[in-house]
């Protein structure tokens, strides 16, 4: 079981994320709508895992991979990206994202991913 | 789609019920055309001889392509080319309309030739609208050949249908200057091409694609509502930008903007794109290169 942060701006896919990780026995510790704010709670709610999306405002996914890994190089970072953001999921690479999963989510998918990380 | 466009233009013109289509459409999927309806719309055979080869089928227990290269009307390579076409979803629904008597070969032709004239179709347009390929029928339906607004409305149809309904069909696109919508959520794409696409919807009609997509039941367009129809508008530019990629066009996108009060969207030229989902009309916009303001 991982205890996971949700980062994403859309409140669809904080809920669709949420409902597939719940049913499949992950604790969700928290969501932030944005990337500042994610970066806040990942160092109030230390999570096994964070769910990142790329496009946000105010701090971007992208923005809020770098300062979290920065302070805490072990947190593990999945990137949440549509289809087509491929020099953004470059840069995330070279940040050290984890993982990618992609819009629209699969569940199969998400579950594979973050058992991959949890193992 | 072509099922739902053309079936809709005979329900409006009353030749068929809204309650008969949707029977049509549900039957489909069961329907195996017959050789002989396709040889007489490829006007390879005259309705008569095809009479006459189904008439001694009956009684001889042999295929039909056997008995019409027999009497000379078919050639072999001819049956070949017909049973390939036996799945084209025109002549799937044809072949419904006429299994349930509710209209005859002669009866859709008429309409057919009414409807393409009421759109201002040319006869390759006609030949793309009965293909059933959603590219080929988006194109049609584009009022300029231009290649990313094609592209983009073609992948967004595509989606559309994916993901949101199997029913959902398209009615022409216009550009304009100027439209007003009761709520709207778009996004914009910054990069080697200023994109702004999204769906503007009259009344409740954008919950024909939040509802669908967050699998909840709004019940009404609020933030939360257009929350989901932005986020399938991401979809939908994401694999658009996906696509433009691979040509080394770079996109990347902004988080969606959502409007729930009232409207006007204008611009110097932008695509309006009208999509029928379960009898609701919303437009998909779409401005490349070009302004477009909400206000």
């Amino acid at each position: 079981m991982a205890k996971v942060l949700i980062v994403d701006d859309s409140r669809t896919s904080r809920k669709m994320l949420r409902n597939i990780l719940e049913a499949n026995g992950h604790e969700i510790v928290d969501e932030a709508v944005n990337g500042q704010e994610g970066v806040q709670k990942y160092q109030s709610c230390k999570p096994d895992i964070v769910t990142m999306d790329i496009t946000m405002p105010i701090i971007d996914g992208v923005e809020a991979l770098k300062m979290i890994k920065a302070m805490h190089k072990e947190a593990k970072v999945i990137m949440v990206t549509a289809a087509g953001q491929k020099s953004k999921m470059i840069e995330c690479i070279k940040e050290g994202a984890d993982d990618f999963l992609t819009k629209p989510f699969e569940q199969n998918e998400i579950i594979e991913v973050i058992n991959k990380l949890m193992s | 789609m072509f099922d739902q466009i053309f079936g809709n233009y005979l329900v409006s013109t009353k030749r068929i019920s809204k309650e008969q289509l949707e029977e049509v459409i549900a039957l489909e999927s069961t329907i195996r055309v017959k050789l002989g309806l396709i040889a007489v719309t490829e006007k390879l055979m005259s309705t008569e001889q095809a009479d006459e080869v189904n008439n001694l089928q009956a009684v001889m227990d042999r295929r039909f392509g056997d008995i019409a290269v027999e009497r000379g009307y078919l050639t072999e390579e001819q049956v070949g080319q017909l049973l390939k076409k036996q799945g084209n979803i025109y002549l799937v629904f044809v072949q419904t309309l006429m299994d349930k008597e509710l209209l005859t070969l002669p009866d859709v032709e008429a309409a057919l030739a009414e409807y393409q004239q009421l759109m201002g179709f040319t006869s390759t347009d006609m030949d793309d609208l009965v293909s059933g390929d959603i590219e080929r029928t988006v194109g049609i339906f584009l009022p300029e050949a231009d290649t990313l607004y094609e592209r983009l409305c073609g992948i967004a149809v595509r989606t559309f249908v994916r993901i949101i309904n199997s029913g959902a069909y398209v009615s022409k696109a216009y550009m304009v200057n100027e439209i007003h919508a009761d709520n709207l959520a778009v996004q914009k794409l910054i990069g080697d091409h200023a994109i702004i696409s999204g769906f503007a919807g009259a009344g409740n009609s954008l919950l024909a694609i939040s509802n669908p997509f967050a699998k909840e039941e709004f019940e009404k367009v609020d933030l939360d509502a257009l929350d989901a129809v932005g986020e399938f508008t991401n979809c939908i530019n994401g694999l658009f930008a996906s696509e433009l990629s691979k040509e080394n066009i770079e996109i990347d996108m902004l988080p969606p903007s959502f409007y729930e009060e009232p409207v006007k969207i204008s611009g110097n030229k932008f695509c309006v794109f009208p999509m029928v989902v379960n009898d609701q009309n919303v437009n998909f916009i779409v401005a490349i290169d070009e302004e477009l303001n909400v206000e």
